[in-house]
């Protein structure tokens, strides 16, 4: 029995390496393909014109305010149009608006000095990207694909080429505003009116607002402790953990983040995800920026530590 | 009229049961957060500095969180004095209450303040809460052994004014966050004294006045 059980063992065993080594030969053979497509090399042209515009996206659209009518006006965004890649047929690269990163593919016309570039178009938000070059400039049109599904179907570019280099000194601003006006909490306050004598209920919005620790701590360059971070309320905890990624050139998704980074001219997000970009002291603090942003949000005002 | 004056303390005896109640019910959630025993959890999450740094500071931490909230329980039974059926149930109860204070809960609160947050002024504050604690607690004891029981009343209503001020000095957290929103570690330093001041100015005020 025992050398039965020996024998199976060794028997599995060996089809197990058998296996393993089918495997290993279908990758090699895999390899040899892609390496073979790899081994032409498709020509670039135009490097000089690689590198990421920056500036105005602005389109009308049917705005409504809290009080009166709906009224046409302008409505601005910044975009970022990232060109990577320029071969005979092709364009490549990324457009960037608000967080939103979506590749395109067109065409560079040498004579005209000029791009269409697409989105893909399963999105709804695709769309057609007009634009001529002038020396560091892009200048243009774009146009959605589904008129119907954006609020603003057709919108102008002014871009700048913008050099984006990582720099660990960049900070806020010492004169940009500080309030978070993307989280407004309400507040039902009472309101007795001498003359009459009533007492009226009314809501009002508070905003959060940040210190100037936010001018002061810099997660980039100094190795952050608790103890000098332990007073700071959850607002600027969360500013100097975001100016990390912000210098990375991270594009926020949450605007109360693009409003305190926009407001500087340094900030340019040209990527959705700079984990790996991290140096491993920034890590160590983002780790604990997070841990006492965590803590703020859950204890801060409730009835526990 | 006369009823409802008869009434009355039995009325405020009820309110201060319900009252403590519902607040030793929050006490009891914020333990339960503490199981199972973790490094980073809760409170834990900002005091890193010391449990990394000290090997000894999550016994003392721990050992605090486990045994204060029987301290809670058990001095609260005590105090009321209600006939349970029980045989000696204020004595047990007591007894249960100065242990676990003099061997477990006070030690270790001194230990903690020693590190409290909210620097040098909060620490001065948690450090003499659990000397006071300590010391009150134990002169209740000695009294009770001694058999002077009117002193031993006065002196474990000042021990358990100052058990008591673990839930007073979160309700003034409330308080003052929500009146003022204040950054977090000056909100600390506040509520490190009026946690347990006013209870024990409330106390030698009804001693002095001979309600106790």
């Amino acid at each position: 029995m025992k050398i039965l059980k020996l024998t199976l063992i060794t028997l599995f065993t060996i089809t197990l390496t058998g296996c393993k080594k089918d495997g290993k030969t279908t990758d090699s053979s895999k390899d040899s393909l892609s390496g073979k497509k790899d081994s032409v090399v498709v020509q670039e042209f135009h490097k000089e014109y690689y590198g990421i515009y920056m500036g105005d996206f602005a389109g009308k659209e049917m705005i409504t305010p809290e009080e009166g009518e709906e009224y046409e006006g302008d409505v601005y965004k910044k975009i970022s149009l990232k060109i990577n890649r320029i071969t005979k047929d092709s364009v490549y690269g990324q457009s960037i608006v608000d967080g939103n990163q979506r590749p395109f593919r067109g065409v560079f016309n040498e004579n005209t000095k000029s791009f269409i570039l697409d989105e893909p178009g399963n999105d709804k938000t695709d769309g057609r990207f007009e634009v001529s070059l002038d020396k560091d400039s892009l200048t243009g049109k774009w146009n959605a694909f589904n008129k119907s599904a954006v609020k603003a179907p057709v919108k102008s570019l002014k871009l700048i080429k913008k050099e984006f280099i990582y720099n660990p000194n960049f900070m806020l601003d010492e004169n940009s505003e500080l309030i978070d006006w993307e989280n407004p909490k309400n507040f039902v306050e009472k309101y007795t009116d001498e003359e009459t004598g009533k007492t009226e209920k009314y809501t009002t919005s508070k905003n959060r607002i940040a210190s100037d620790a936010v001018f002061k701590i810099n997660a980039s360059k100094q190795k952050l402790t608790e103890k000098d971070i332990k007073n700071l309320r959850k607002l600027d905890l969360e500013i100097i953990k975001n100016s990390v990624f912000a210098r990375h050139g991270y594009s926020f998704k949450k605007a109360t983040y693009r409003n305190f980074f926009e407001q500087t001219d340094w900030y340019i997000p040209v990527s959705n995800n700079v984990d790996n970009d991290l140096s491993p002291m920034e890590k160590e603090n983002v780790a604990l920026l997070n841990r006492f942003i965590k803590y703020a949000e859950d204890k801060y005002d409730s009835f526990g530590r | 009229m006369l009823l409802v004056k008869k009434n009355i303390p039995s009325l405020f005896k009820i309110l201060l049961i319900i009252g403590f109640g519902y607040f030793f019910w929050l006490m009891l959630k914020i333990t339960l957060e503490y199981i199972p025993l973790q490094k980073e959890v809760s409170f834990l999450m900002i005091k890193q500095t010391e449990v990394v740094q000290r090997p000894e500071y999550l016994y003392f931490f721990y050992t605090h969180v486990y045994t204060s909230i029987f301290v809670l329980l058990t001095g609260f039974l005590a105090i009321l004095r209600k006939d349970v059926g029980l045989k000696n149930f204020h004595q047990n109860a007591g007894k249960t209450y100065i242990f676990l204070i003099l061997i477990f809960s006070a030690p270790s609160g001194i230990y903690m303040g020693i590190f409290a947050n909210g620097g040098i002024l909060s620490k001065i504050s948690f450090v003499i809460l659990g000397g006071l604690w300590w010391f009150s607690t134990f002169k209740a004891y000695q009294l009770a052994r001694q058999r002077k029981f009117k002193e031993h009343k006065q002196w474990m209503w000042r021990s358990f004014a100052l058990t008591v001020s673990a839930i007073t000095l979160r309700m003034w957290k409330v308080i003052i966050v929500y009146l003022f929103h204040p950054n977090p570690m000056d909100v600390y330093q506040i509520i490190a004294w009026m946690g347990w001041i006013p209870n024990i100015i409330l106390i030698e005020y009804l001693i002095t006045k001979k309600y106790i």
